[in-house]
């Protein structure tokens, strides 16, 4: 009995112990700061302050062949991950590496990622989409060297990130050529989404698309399943001249499965860009 | 459906031998508390994720010695049962069954026990959502997937009698940190958080 309670008391030291070099692992990685650049951009139609920080690449070159853009939503939370991440899987290709451009937060997200008005606190897509396209991108275009064709351009969202990048997809496209939609919450507001997607299908279902669709398997609230496959089939079915793909990242739920989806989308993008 | 079978009978067969593997079932301490060496506690249960999940569980307890507990806890677990159709997109099915074993150990005090068991098993979850808005194809997901599952459970017995009141609260350790050390993966965790209420049977 007594070795029995001493194993328990061991058991019960060692997974504290594995638990404290777990939560030690969660620390977040930064991105190169002397490869940051930082400002800020005052939207004219809605006056929010956006928070813009650019991550060059190596050996940034400001002359010579241009460097692609990937626009990343959600920046304040996702840009230094996805920062490291394009160095890294550019450096393992051999290929060249793009500017990463973070959209801070100016105002709520679910204002600004939302295409329609269902409440007070969404429906800010198209004044967003209007800021990007009108006030971001001519800055970002300016200032650095980068291509400005459509194909040029990549848009990176995640949840309602995502949901904003499928309603460019539809809206915008002549802006982006290049989308990576991770847990994209096409539900919203009676799958709307879609329906853009579907009204504006006539007009960009020639274009070049390149898109990578990611999700957690584990995303199971009735929601978040289908109308990922619908898009996915969608543009299967009626778009020719795409570069597509999906990947559903086993037993992880709708935080999670971003960063393993993030990894692959660039990836899937460097390869195939 | 082959494995759902072979699922179900492994836990029936399992839920069993621990029924039998004892028949001296209960003892007192010497202060006279309750040592009860077999229960069985079927209870309902919620995920603490907003509480759309219900659970229909049972955990089968064995305590060979005073401070050390074995168990086995069996889930059905009907998921996200009260919102079947949002927007336009119907929950054909959606449920999991869960199945673990463990071991831990017991304290008691006048008239309650409390045991701390880390549990291992898998989970077996299935669903299928399906688009119903008529001016878009009608498209369906279809999800079957098997995942490790453990854990820590605590549990509470309350009561001295054949009949006791019984909680159980469990909280996963996957997919964080066993199979991303990201912290984002904790949602996953935190989504299947459960608390079950029952009433526990002393078995003689």
């Amino acid at each position: 009995m007594k070795n029995i309670t001493v194993l328990i008391k061991r058991l019960c030291i060692v997974s504290i112990v594995l638990m404290v070099l777990f939560l030690n692992s969660c620390k977040k990685v930064v991105f190169d700061f002397s490869l940051t650049k930082e400002f800020s951009i005052q939207a004219a139609a809605s006056g929010a302050n956006y928070n813009i920080k650019v991550g060059l690449p190596l050996n940034y070159n400001s002359s010579g062949a241009k460097y692609a853009t990937i626009y990343v939503l959600d920046g304040e939370e996702n840009f230094d991950f996805v920062a490291n991440e394009c160095r890294r899987i550019s450096e393992k290709y051999g290929t060249k590496n793009v500017l990463v451009v973070s959209i801070g937060y100016g105002n709520d997200r679910s204002i600004d990622y939302t295409p329609t008005k269902v409440s007070s606190l969404t429906g800010g897509g198209s004044q967003f989409l209007n800021f990007i396209k009108t006030q971001l991108i001519p800055a970002i275009e300016k200032n650095y060297n980068v291509d400005t064709t459509r194909d040029g351009r990549v848009i990176l969202g995640h949840s309602y990130g995502g949901l904003f990048g499928g309603y460019v997809y539809g809206v915008g496209n002549k802006l982006f050529g290049n989308y990576i939609l991770l847990s994209p919450s096409f539900w919203f507001d009676n799958l709307v989404s879609l329906q853009f997607e579907k009204d504006n299908r006539a007009n960009n279902k020639n274009r070049k698309q390149l898109v990578f669709m990611g999700l957690g398997e584990a995303e199971n609230y009735g929601r978040m399943q289908a109308p990922f496959e619908a898009f996915y089939q969608t543009l299967t079915k009626h778009y020719t001249n795409i570069k597509l793909t999906k990947n559903i990242v086993k037993n992880l739920d709708h935080l999670g499965s971003k960063n393993p989806n993030i990894v692959l989308g660039l990836d899937y993008y460097f390869q195939n860009r | 459906m082959n494995l759902y079978k072979r699922l179900l009978f492994s836990l029936t067969i399992f839920t069993c031998s621990t029924c039998i593997a004892q028949n001296d079932t209960s003892r007192t301490t010497k202060k006279n508390y309750p040592v009860r060496q077999v229960t069985i506690e079927p209870g309902l249960g919620i995920h603490t994720n907003a509480g759309t999940d219900l659970l229909i569980t049972n955990l089968v307890q064995w305590n060979p010695y005073k401070h050390l507990s074995l168990a086995s806890h069996t889930s059905y677990n009907i998921n996200n049962a009260l919102q079947r159709n949002f927007n336009g997109i119907q929950t054909n099915y959606n449920y999991s069954i869960n199945q673990k074993i463990g071991a831990g150990t017991t304290f008691y005090t006048q008239r309650s026990a409390h045991t701390f068991l880390l549990m291992a098993g898998l989970k077996y979850t299935s669903f299928k959502e399906s688009l119903v808005t008529p001016d878009l194809d009608k498209v369906s997901s279809l999800v079957n997937s098997v995942s490790p599952d453990y854990g820590f459970m605590y549990s509470l017995k309350k009561g001295v009698n054949k009949y006791f009141f019984s909680f159980r609260m469990y909280v996963p350790l996957y997919p964080w940190p066993i199979k991303d050390s990201n912290i984002l993966a904790v949602d996953g965790n935190m989504n299947n958080v459960s608390l079950e209420f029952g009433v526990g049977i002393k078995i003689n």
